[in-house]
């Protein structure tokens, strides 16, 4: 191919030669484990969070409050650098080596990941839980439920619907924020897709993969959960809690 | 539906953006020398952070020996197009320097940059302007001596560089930790992260030397590699190409090229590093005839 | 583990004037870039969600391609991309700033777009229909009935999308635009004083993000519709 008028070929077969394609799948494979592990938390610090945010207690809510404030508002690059270099000065000698000795840039950029996303899913989950009336539950209540029966048969079954979107949207973004890992020397696939670049000089090819494989990712999770929520779909309902935001 | 939908529209995005890259194919029969007449600015990829060849000092100034010898090489344009053209630096990393040259972004690389038969697939070099060997930093007492006890030990290395490829192939049982740039890697060796971390040997001189410690660091091993520093630039400009190394040749015989190493390399230098005296006859000997 | 906060007041004008403001010798900035990234990316942005929302569908559906993409990708490789792609399409070397820029205003036109059709998807049909039926033009509807009820009911989501695209300009670093991160990681490597920078620029991106998120509360309660509709 003709390209700017520089006579640029495409060569794709640098993605799957000399080992390149090994690096792809392991690229792959990180950012799955980086994102997978980091999602994991961020829900549970989420879910947490979020509560604590709609709690009855004015200090239990402050804490929320302080937590999400405080992580969401600062770029999470920052974060990581943060997690990977700063905090660990804090702590004793020991743990440090420790540390080193166990991938610290990993685990590092989970730490920096899950809290961050956590902050952000604190806020969907506090969104969903205050979207419903509060005329719900007190009707549940008369019903003759207790109070936890209400929670576990009409709230959170009305609440986890309605924050599936907003959710998804999150996880996405936890996803494609992973990339920002290699700058603190994770081989995510980001990373693995500038390493070919750098070894073949190929920035077209290697890109044109990564974005690819990106956009399957993004896209395929994005239709398995269209149909999670098409089928538990709350007929009459169609408000959607939160933003587009990524 | 919608997933298909927009699946397809994706590829549909993709032939189009393909498409019009091709189409809007800028023509470029025009020399580097041309185009810098034209835009009226010269633009060169460095470093900010390979102390002494370019980095950024305590006063949050871009300075540096290699950027110090490109003016050089700016001065022989400015004479050779007979009008003033803008001096600009970018910062160009060793993942960066390549793509950055081939899209046109920057006119010259005058960092940090081996000269290897590979990249000269993919681009051209000038006369080599400084000749060092990779070797590793480590903290003073370390038990690494050399590349021999790096087995199983956590190796901090630059994306892109030769000596990242060269660790990754030949000595795959060390714990490669790669990184986008140098700050980063180093950072992490400071705060023992690292084991070591592997450079040019001048670069490692040039990082123990601005580092706030200066004496808790070493440099330790034989060099592993041979790496001889050139300028790159764009394939097939054989005036351009004359035109650096004329300008270096010319530095070299008038003795500005000393001058500038005296400066960054000599014993009051910002990196005390003693030329050789098999540098200095192949420097001499790469000065050809006028 | 001492610290050391001299790091921060020696080096505040690097990082505030140079980092933060963009005035200094590399160009750049924090500050210089979020700005212009917005507003022109409010603009993209309002195009396109307008585009998602109409009738034609050969409008429509390039529109809905261009949000779909830039949703499915992240921000970095959209940077890589650009960074490596005006240059040779142009023919023309920009700085890292430019690039940034251009990257920014693409990418974050598909949120914002979202946001835009969302918030005129919230206002009732029924006020259309009675804006037509009182008589008013397509462009005397929008501009009366439907779009002062739909920025009321974006003005939240735009503001967090704001804030995203703020924190998002630290992504410049990587590509060498001397932002309030790279100057920190520049000054870092040199002191070794990773805890105190880094910890000094989150509090200035939070001091940064926070007043957003303030003056957005404060212009919502302004603009709050003032006899409690259900909106």
């Amino acid at each position: 191919m003709l390209f700017f008028g520089l006579a640029y070929e495409l060569r794709w077969s640098v993605l799957w030669t000399e080992g390149h394609g090994g690096w792809i799948l392991e690229g792959i494979l990180t950012t799955l484990k980086l994102s997978a592990l980091g999602w994991i938390i961020a829900c549970l610090l989420g879910m947490l969070f979020g509560a604590m945010r709609t709690a009855p207690v004015r200090i239990v809510r402050w804490a929320g409050a302080a937590y999400v404030e405080c992580f969401r508002n600062v770029p999470l690059l920052v974060w990581l650098f943060f997690w990977y270099f700063g905090a660990p000065q804090v702590l004793p000698q020991s743990a440090q080596e420790w540390l080193n000795r166990h991938g610290a840039e990993f685990w590092s950029a989970v730490a920096g990941l899950s809290v961050y996303h956590g902050a952000r899913m604190a806020e969907v989950i506090r969104a969903g839980i205050q979207s419903i009336p509060r005329t719900q539950f007190e009707a549940a209540v008369s019903t003759g439920l207790s109070v936890v029966e209400a929670y576990r048969y009409v709230i959170l079954p009305i609440a986890l619907r309605l924050i599936i979107p907003p959710a998804t949207n999150e996880s996405l973004n936890l996803l494609k924020n992973s990339s920002l890992a290699l700058t603190i020397g994770v081989a995510e696939l980001t990373f693995m897709t500038r390493q070919i670049e750098t070894y073949t000089a190929r920035a077209f090819e290697a890109l044109t993969a990564g974005t690819l494989i990106y956009l399957v990712l993004c896209l395929g999770i994005a239709s398995v959960m269209g149909q999670v929520e098409r089928s538990f779909r709350i007929p009459g309902l169609i408000a959607r809690v939160g933003g587009a935001e990524h | 539906m919608v997933c298909r939908r927009s699946m397809r529209g994706v590829v549909l995005l993709w032939v189009t953006l393909g498409l019009s890259v091709w189409g809007v194919g800028h023509a470029s029969a025009e020399t580097t020398l041309e185009k810098i007449g034209r835009t009226g600015v010269f633009t060169v990829g460095t470093r900010t952070a390979s102390p002494p060849f370019g980095f950024i000092n305590k006063q949050n100034e871009w300075v540096g020996f290699s950027i110090d010898l490109v003016k050089l090489v700016h001065a022989t344009i400015e004479k050779k197009l007979g009008k003033s053209i803008k001096f600009e630096l970018k910062e160009s990393t060793p993942a960066t320097r390549i793509p950055l040259l081939s899209s046109g972004a920057v006119d010259l690389i005058a960092g940090t940059m081996t000269d290897t038969r590979s990249r000269r697939d993919s681009v051209d070099f000038s006369l080599t302007f400084f000749a060092t060997g990779a070797q590793l930093l480590v903290k003073k007492g370390s038990p690494i001596r050399g590349v021999k006890d790096i087995a199983g030990k956590r190796i901090g290395a630059q994306q892109g560089s030769t000596n990242e490829r060269i660790i990754r192939e030949k000595y795959p049982q060390a714990q490669l930790v790669v990184f986008p740039d140098q700050p980063a890697a180093f950072t992490a060796l400071a705060q023992g992260k690292l084991d070591a971390y592997t450079n040019d040997g001048i670069q490692l001189a040039g990082l123990k030397a601005k580092a706030p410690n200066p004496g808790g660091w070493e440099i330790v091993g034989e060099f592993y590699s041979y790496e001889p520093y050139g300028m790159a630039m764009r394939k097939n400009d054989s005036d351009f190409r004359a035109i650096v190394n004329n300008t270096l040749m010319e530095a070299i015989e008038g003795g500005e090229y000393f001058t500038l190493y005296d400066k960054w390399f000599g014993l009051k230098g910002e990196v005390p590093y003693p030329m050789s005296e098999p540098v200095l006859a192949f420097l001499l000997m790469q000065v050809v005839p006028k | 583990m001492t610290f050391d906060w001299a790091v921060i007041v020696g080096n505040w004008k690097f990082l505030i004037l140079q980092g933060l403001m963009g005035i200094g010798a590399f160009g750049g900035g924090t500050l210089r870039l979020a700005i212009p990234a917005i507003v022109l990316g409010f603009c993209l942005g309002v195009l396109i969600g307008l585009a998602r929302l109409a009738q034609r569908s050969w409008i429509r559906y390039p529109a809905v391609l261009y949000v779909e993409f830039f949703r499915g990708v992240p921000l970095v490789m959209v940077i890589f991309w650009f960074w490596f792609l005006i240059p040779q399409i142009t023919g023309q070397r920009l700085p890292e700033y430019t690039v940034a820029l251009s990257a920014f205003v693409v990418f974050e036109a598909a949120y914002l777009a979202e946001i835009v059709r969302a918030g005129i998807q919230s206002v009732p049909r029924g006020q259309i229909d009675a804006a037509v039926s009182s008589g008013l033009s397509y462009l005397q509807m929008m501009r009366h009935v439907i779009l002062p009820q739909a920025i009321r009911n974006m003005i939240p989501s735009l503001v967090t999308q704001f804030i995203v695209l703020f924190k998002d300009t630290s992504l410049a670093s990587i590509i060498g635009m001397m932002d309030l991160t790279k100057a920190a990681q520049i000054i870092s490597q040199r002191e070794i004083r990773p805890f105190e920078l880094y910890l000094f620029i989150a509090v200035v991106y939070w001091i940064c993000t926070y007043s957003m998120s303030h003056i957005s509360r404060r212009l919502e309660l302004r603009l709050a519709v003032p006899h409690g509709t259900d909106l």
